[in-house]
């Protein structure tokens, strides 16, 4: 076998490895997001999914018929002397490969924007409304009682969580101090940008207490990396005690200049 | 084939080392455009070490190689250079050299326009590096989005302003060459030469010239105005103005500057695949209604980069469907190339192995497109690492492969002789294994929560594959370096070429290698789109001129 087609196969080889590798638990190497925890990341969960079909089988065949290409029409393949027949096109193929992608995109596009009505609308009953604004280099979670969380950045240890209670559809309102930011917890759902003088809203409705991390992913000046997000998200009753507390706190301190 | 080698007249003065003198006045497109080249070769040497450092930084977590500043300019300098002083130039120095051959003109319409808007380039690449020399260069990445580029976020160093006088120049001097080459195109075409016959890498120059020659002055006005809001005081995009307003005008030319980066490499791909294949390109009309296709959808799709700023749906919806129509005209001109192939007797040359290695990764570009242009997928993947992936995947995976796939086989043309094979062999093996090592689980990462842009990252679970990544990346640089070892030595000492090495179809091939300074003795006569294949089966191929004597 030529030595080229044994390097073909070697990639072929490494290529099936990564493969393996990525279906075990090897630490960021899953082709997938993190489970979803609550419904619109659900929804951009399976709307990933769905492409992926599509594109798997799309990939595929690409491939196996550049690999056909390769190992069937090499010249050393070929009889001495083969004079390839000298096509200069077919219009009902061409016609067929102008129609085929046309039909894929087209559902790929009206499935996705299923998806973008369904979960990237407007709200208006939610049952409880935090003001995120981003600035350098932290956040600070208004929930419009008083209580506000500031989330300073800090990638040396665990910023301070911004704690929801769980199966509550809580309304995220966004908005800048200084420069752009992007809020983004890979778990709860996509980023949404908070960008000075400008609304911008999301949602979550997390299914199960615990915490999920995520990051600024606006590139927002030197402290970027260190806006690290911790979501925390409690029964309602510890959430009920935990806003109490803040309340308390808030309270005392209330006489010092914010 | 046996070639004849006689002396090479005193006039055709073909070495590289020539008075400086030389190459400050010529107007003859060949040596404008192996300035060209040359040019963006430095800069892509440049742009890879900066990578070199940033993956060095990533390879752990934690780590303090450089500081979060110097961080963000290198990631910025890696992204400007690579794109407006590598890929771009690259691709307009080719075609400088081409195109007036390949339609048998003696040189471009306006040669000393030519000679201006190519000392543009090193004058806008030297005024972008003046940051590096004055405090700090841009620091806001490639597009740098405001308001973190305005004065109020921005005033220690000039590195901003600086950056914006350097795109200003630099969308003067494409504005300048994609003139030109249309005038040229037009006007200068050889008797017989009709549009039906022009080869596609010449439509492909068409189309992009068209699509610079548009989107260029958005480009500049961005920056002007951005430049009026940090030293006039005015608020375009300031936090009291409309910062988001920049994204539209960026992004207006930033999409459409990715087609000007790969079209250039359709017209490669399509000029390769049929000459080492011995069949005639598949679909010719097809693929110049293509070509046109993408020009006029890429410059309705711009706002598929803003799907997380929180625009109405329906906006959304209407920028997703464009983005995914582009889908059709490059699926026909990827499915025409396989057609071309097909039944062929393929010839894996070096630049054939490119082509298909362009094939091969291209197509995982263009599939992740798709999931980016889903714009509930996209807020998950936006500003993620898949981003990094799939951006690396369509510029390098796609017009890098290009580019090399075109150095291989144009360098005989232009310097008279072969790149070495084995060298040849050895770097397109180890930089399409590092390529894909590099930016294959990037998207994981992207996946799994790592956002673009970090200096660094305290999580852990991202180590292992950060530094299979690092790793990867050097496999690259040491293709970069057997590549430029390659073209170093066979410049000087490579097998001689001759007319015709690859047995081509274009009329390129019908002159000396390198083409006199009038590229033609003689115009070949034009009878079809593959004038050379049809001159050699007549018997009408003077092989007889004279080719480079051995040193
Ligand atoms: C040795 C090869 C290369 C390596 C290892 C590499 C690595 C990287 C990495 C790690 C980033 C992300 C930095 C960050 O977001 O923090 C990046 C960004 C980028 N790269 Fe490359 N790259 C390489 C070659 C190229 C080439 C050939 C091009 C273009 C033709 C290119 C264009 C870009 C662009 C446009 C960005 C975005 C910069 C920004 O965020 O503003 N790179 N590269
Ligand atoms: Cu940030
Ligand atoms: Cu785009």
């Amino acid at each position: 076998m030529a030595r080229s087609a044994r390097a073909l196969l070697t990639t072929i080889g490494l290529a099936a490895l990564a493969f393996l590798l990525s279906s075990c638990d090897v630490g960021g190497l899953s082709p997938i997001f993190p489970d979803p925890v609550s419904p619109n990341g659900k929804g951009i969960y399976d709307t990933y999914v769905g492409i992926s079909v599509v594109a798997i089988i799309v990939f595929i065949g690409v491939e196996a018929a550049l690999l056909w290409v390769v190992l069937r029409y090499r010249r050393s393949r070929q009889p001495a002397g083969y004079m390839p027949p000298q096509v200069h096109g077919h219009t009902g193929l061409e016609i067929g490969w102008t129609i085929a992608p046309l039909i894929i995109v087209l559902a790929i596009a009206g499935y996705s924007f299923v998806e973008l009505q369904k979960d990237f609308q407007p709200i208006s009953n939610q049952e409880m409304t935090v003001k995120v604004s981003g600035h350098q280099f932290g956040w600070d979670y208004d929930y419009l009682n008083g209580v506000v969380v500031h989330q300073e950045g800090s990638l040396a240890a665990e910023v301070t969580p911004f704690v929801v209670p769980t199966n509550t559809l809580v309304k995220l309102q966004f908005d800048a101090n200084d420069v752009i930011h992007s809020w983004w917890v890979p778990a709860i759902s996509g980023k949404t940008d908070a960008v000075p003088g400008y609304d911008n809203f999301s949602w979550l409705k997390i299914d199960k207490p615990g915490k999920w991390r995520g990051e600024c992913a606006e590139l927002c000046g030197s402290g970027h990396a260190q806006m690290q997000i911790i979501v925390q998200a409690m029964d309602k009753s510890d959430f009920e005690a935990w806003m109490a507390k803040q309340k308390a706190t808030t309270a005392s301190s209330s006489p010092s200049p914010s | 084939m046996a070639t004849t080698v006689l002396p090479r007249p005193k006039q055709y003065d073909d070495t590289f080392f020539k008075p400086i003198s030389i190459w400050l006045t010529t107007t003859d497109h060949k040596l404008i455009g192996i300035m060209y080249m040359v040019t963006s070769i430095i800069s892509f040497v440049i742009g890879g070490i900066f990578a070199l450092i940033i993956r060095l930084q990533l390879s752990q977590p934690n780590l303090k190689l450089v500081d979060a500043e110097t961080y963000n300019q290198l990631i910025s300098a890696h992204g400007v250079t690579m794109i407006f002083f590598f890929v771009t130039i690259f691709v307009t120095g080719i075609a400088n050299y081409m195109v007036p051959l390949m339609i048998g003109a003696r040189d471009m319409a306006f040669p000393r326009v030519n000679l201006l808007g190519f000392w543009l380039i090193p004058v806008a690449i030297i005024l972008y590096y003046c940051g590096f020399f004055t405090g700090g260069s841009l620091n806001a990445g490639w597009t740098g989005y405001t308001p973190l580029t305005e004065k109020a976020f921005n005033h220690q160093t000039f590195g901003v302003d600086f950056w914006a006088l350097s795109i200003i120049v630099w969308a003067i001097s494409g504005i300048m060459a994609s003139t030109n080459f249309l005038t040229t195109i037009v006007a200068l075409r050889a008797p017989g030469m009709r549009f039906s016959r022009l080869p596609l890498f010449v439509w492909a120059q068409i189309s992009t010239s068209i699509l610079l020659l548009i989107v260029g002055a958005p480009l500049a006005a961005a920056m002007i105005l951005l430049e009026f809001d940090r030293q006039l005081g005015t608020q375009f995009f300031t936090t009291q103005g409309r910062p988001v307003l920049y994204q539209h005008l960026f992004w207006f030319f930033g999409h459409p500057e990715v087609y000007v980066m790969i079209l250039p490499a359709f017209g490669l791909i399509s000029e390769i695949v049929p000459v080492f294949a011995r069949k005639p390109i598949f679909g010719y009309m097809s693929m110049v209604a293509a070509l046109f296709g993408i020009v006029f959808l890429s410059m309705t799709v711009w706002a598929h980069h803003m799907f997380t700023v929180g625009m109405n749906t329906y906006v959304e919806g209407f920028f997703m469907l464009m983005t995914m129509l582009i889908a059709v005209p490059t699926g026909i001109k990827f499915f025409n190339w396989i057609a071309t192939a097909w039944w062929g007797s393929v010839e894996f040359t070096v630049p054939m192995k490119f082509v298909f290695g362009f094939l091969a990764t291209f197509l995982i570009g263009g599939i992740t497109g798709i999931y980016l242009a889903s714009v509930p997928v996209d807020t998950q993947l936006h500003q993620s690492y898949f981003v990094v992936a799939h951006l690396h995947y369509v510029l390098f995976g796609g017009s890098v492969f290009a580019i090399l796939a075109g150095i291989y086989y144009w360098f005989p043309k232009i310097t008279g002789r072969l790149l070495n094979r084995t060298l040849g062999e050895w770097n397109f093996w180890t930089v399409f294994v590092g390529f894909n090592g590099t930016f294959l689980i990037m998207h994981t990462l992207g996946l799994e929560g790592m956002p673009r842009r970090i200096w660094t990252y305290a999580n852990p679970a991202w180590a292992t594959t950060n530094v299979i990544i690092t790793i990867s990346s050097f496999l690259i640089a040491f293709s970069i370096l057997v590549l430029l070892i390659n073209v170093v030595h066979s410049w000087g000492h490579g097998e001689i070429a001759g007319n015709d090495p690859w047995r081509g179809n274009t009329l390129e091939w019908a002159t000396t290698s390198p083409p006199p300074p009038y590229n033609f003795e003689r115009v070949p006569p034009v009878r079809s789109f593959m004038p050379v294949r049809d001159l050699r089966e007549s018997g009408e191929l003077i092989e007889a001129e004279p080719v480079l004597t051995p040193t």
